[in-house]
């Protein structure tokens, strides 16, 4: 059996090398099809890969206490009417949390403008203590975050987030930098490392204040958060439950009414990209389909052809012992081998293409920088399993009509 | 020759029949044959005879309409198409007319072509096929494709892929009739040395010059035997041609 098998997949790629390019032609279709696997696969793991990246700056062991529900939720008109969290509530939180690593008072601008020599940029604020800094200091690319001491004088100073330190010093090192902020001058401290992504990419534009300098430019008339950090994912439960007991309790909350705040977590982020994730798929899935049907039924066609330009050949092979089985094993590797080689060269192609677009793009469009410029063995292996399935799948029909030619017939012919 | 008396063939009262069309052909109409270990025979017939047809039922290509067929006292009839593809394998060796060679494959991948379906492994089957070639006397001819060679060398390639499984009889259709006369006697010669070495040999021919190299002659006409003689002056004259055209 396995004699024979090995012999089979000889003949296989004999048959091929010897009709090369009508063998190209017709795997054509599957070529473009494997291409279409492998470049989705490409790009939802470089996805993936970003988003993870992301999560892992921001932390997956955060929650975050807020007014609003980030995912959005249900009823959008009852969270406006939720009372705003102040200062103290925040700082009362902060004290009193025990099961979470820390948690800190966390005050935010949704857009806001800065300037330096005179030229204007946007940016977004957040206001919060030094303590954030057990959060962030990790994602510090250079410099520090400012210090309990500078918290507590309303220093002026600053950590930026790492694209408003690309866009305003392209060319300079921005440590040490002094920016205007409505009139007031904040020197520039920190740098963040980049966080964001091509969905995220609002993270890097964020900017870190000391709460108080932050109440002093903006002032109070608004919705504070708090940040807790779980200190690991396990812990997220026990911490989730605990601050919502410990926050009814600040909020005064009566024990039937309903939570007036929620607990956000990165996973809310995470609805965000499925719903990119499925656009991607469908669209993928769509035209890796609509390329096989033509690829299988190209393959069908040409192995039809095979099969019966050498019914002499099978002829032969069953005169001298040739099984039905043999037979039928031997088209069936015939076009599994075929769309494999099909595999093969959109495997080179778009190893080709894909360093090329990622190493190029880029420069042009940072915002697909997330996209890898090798791709995955696990995505090659994929595509070859693919490619081979489809070619049994493609080659059953012509091969069951090889295996069942009757050998007095087929001998004869020319 | 101990068991030289041990029937391999035993055909009863087989008929074939055919439709073409709206016409029914009756190829073999009742026939009946046995065929003893190392016997020498011929089967000769015009064209239309039924003999093709009697070669084909006899070497398990082709089922017969009616009658029985026992192969070494095993039933054929009642085989499926595995357990028959086996029997072609071990015990049958075609030689045909047109030799039937793969195009692509060289003479030893060619003489290998049974093994390969018998399960034999790659490093054996290389060195039966080459054995076998030398035997047939092309043993300097193993790697060249079939139309790097002659008629008659190519005609040797098939009698050594037929001979390659040591099979119980060897079935030659026609085999000189695509070969000149010189190259054909050789292949008699062959034929005549093989069956020396204990072979067993059914040639299927129309011609009389072949068919008198055989022991035993069956006349077929119109699908049935016409007589089945034993020849007792086998014709012995592979040397004295090749001296009187050399």
């Amino acid at each position: 059996m396995f004699n024979e098998l090995g012999e089979t997949i000889k003949i296989a790629f004999d048959a091929i090398r010897t009709a090369k390019l009508r063998s190209m032609l017709a795997s054509l279709g599957v070529v473009i099809g494997i291409s279409f696997v492998i470049l989705m696969g490409w790009i939802l793991t470089g996805l993936d890969n970003a988003m993870q990246d992301t999560f892992d700056m921001i932390g997956t062991d955060m929650l975050y206490i807020d007014k609003h529900n980030w995912a959005g939720g249900s009823n959008w008109k009852e969270m406006r009417q939720r009372k705003d969290i102040t200062l103290n509530q925040a700082k009362d939180f902060c004290e009193r949390i025990e099961s979470a690593e820390i948690a800190v008072p966390v005050i935010r601008t949704r857009r806001s403008q800065i300037k330096y020599k005179g030229q204007a940029y946007q940016a977004s604020f957040i206001g919060t203590v030094s303590e954030h800094s057990i959060i962030s200091s990790k994602n510090i690319a250079s410099g520090r975050f400012f210090t309990g001491f500078e918290d507590n004088l309303s220093a002026n100073v600053m950590v930026i987030g790492h694209k408003i330190a690309e866009t305003v010093f392209p060319n300079e090192e921005p440590i040490g930098k002094i920016i205007k902020i409505k009139g007031r001058k904040l020197e520039i401290i920190g740098v963040m490392k980049k966080q964001g992504t091509m969905m995220m990419d609002f993270v890097d534009l964020q900017c870190y204040v000391p709460i108080k300098k932050f109440l002093s430019i903006y002032g109070r008339d608004r919705s504070f958060e708090i940040a807790v950090k779980a200190g690991s994912e396990e812990k997220l439960d026990e911490v989730r439950d605990e601050a919502q007991g410990l926050f009814r309790e600040i909020r005064n909350l009566k024990p039937w009414a309903k939570d007036d705040f929620s607990i956000n977590e990165t996973k809310a982020f995470e609805e965000m990209v499925k719903s990119v994730r499925t656009t991607v798929w469908s669209i993928g899935l769509l035209m890796t389909g609509l390329s096989f049907i033509v690829g299988i039924i190209g393959i069908i066609n040409i192995m039809f052809v095979s099969v019966t330009e050498r019914t002499k050949e099978i002829g032969v092979r069953k005169a001298v012992g040739a099984k039905k089985r043999s037979i039928w094993l031997q088209f069936i590797i015939e076009s599994a081998v075929l769309c494999f080689s099909g595999a093969l060269i959109s495997l080179i192609m778009c190893s080709v293409l894909v360093f090329a677009v990622a190493t190029i793009l880029p420069q042009s469009v940072p915002e697909v920088s997330f996209l890898s410029p090798t791709l995955s063995y696990e995505l090659l292996i994929t595509a070859s399993l693919v490619s081979i399935f489809v070619g049994i799948v493609a080659g059953l029909i012509p091969a069951v009509r090889a295996a069942n030619m009757d050998p007095v017939i087929a001998i004869r012919s020319d | 020759m101990t068991d030289s008396n041990k029937i391999i063939i035993d055909i009863e009262n087989i008929a074939k029949i055919y439709k073409m069309g709206f016409e029914i052909v009756h190829a073999l109409r009742k026939v009946s044959l046995k065929i003893r270990q190392n016997e020498y025979l011929a089967i000769i017939g015009p064209s239309g005879s039924g003999k093709s047809t009697l070669m084909n039922i006899l070497g398990c290509l082709d089922t017969p309409t009616l009658g029985n067929y026992h192969f070494k006292e095993k039933d054929v009839n009642f085989m499926d198409d595995n357990d028959v593809a086996e029997i072609r394998n071990q015990e049958i060796g075609f030689v045909f007319q047109t030799f039937n060679l793969l195009a692509r494959s060289t003479a030893a991948k060619n003489v290998e072509l049974p093994l390969v379906y018998g399960g034999v492994t790659a490093s054996e089957r290389k060195q039966r096929a080459e054995q076998t070639l030398i035997n047939v006397g092309l043993g300097d001819r193993m790697d060249h494709k079939p139309n790097e060679l002659s008629g008659g060398q190519r005609q040797r390639v098939a009698v050594a892929r037929a001979l390659v499984t040591n099979p119980s009889i060897i079935l030659a259709d026609e085999p000189t009739g695509n070969l000149d006369t010189k190259t054909g006697v050789e292949i008699m010669k062959l034929f005549n040395d093989l069956w020396e070495k204990g072979n067993t040999i059914i040639v299927v021919t129309h011609e009389e010059s072949v068919a008198k190299h055989a022991h035993r002659i069956i006349r077929l006409r119109d699908g049935l035997i016409e007589c089945d003689e034993v020849n007792d002056n086998p014709a012995h004259d592979f040397e004295i041609k090749e001296i009187i055209e050399s």
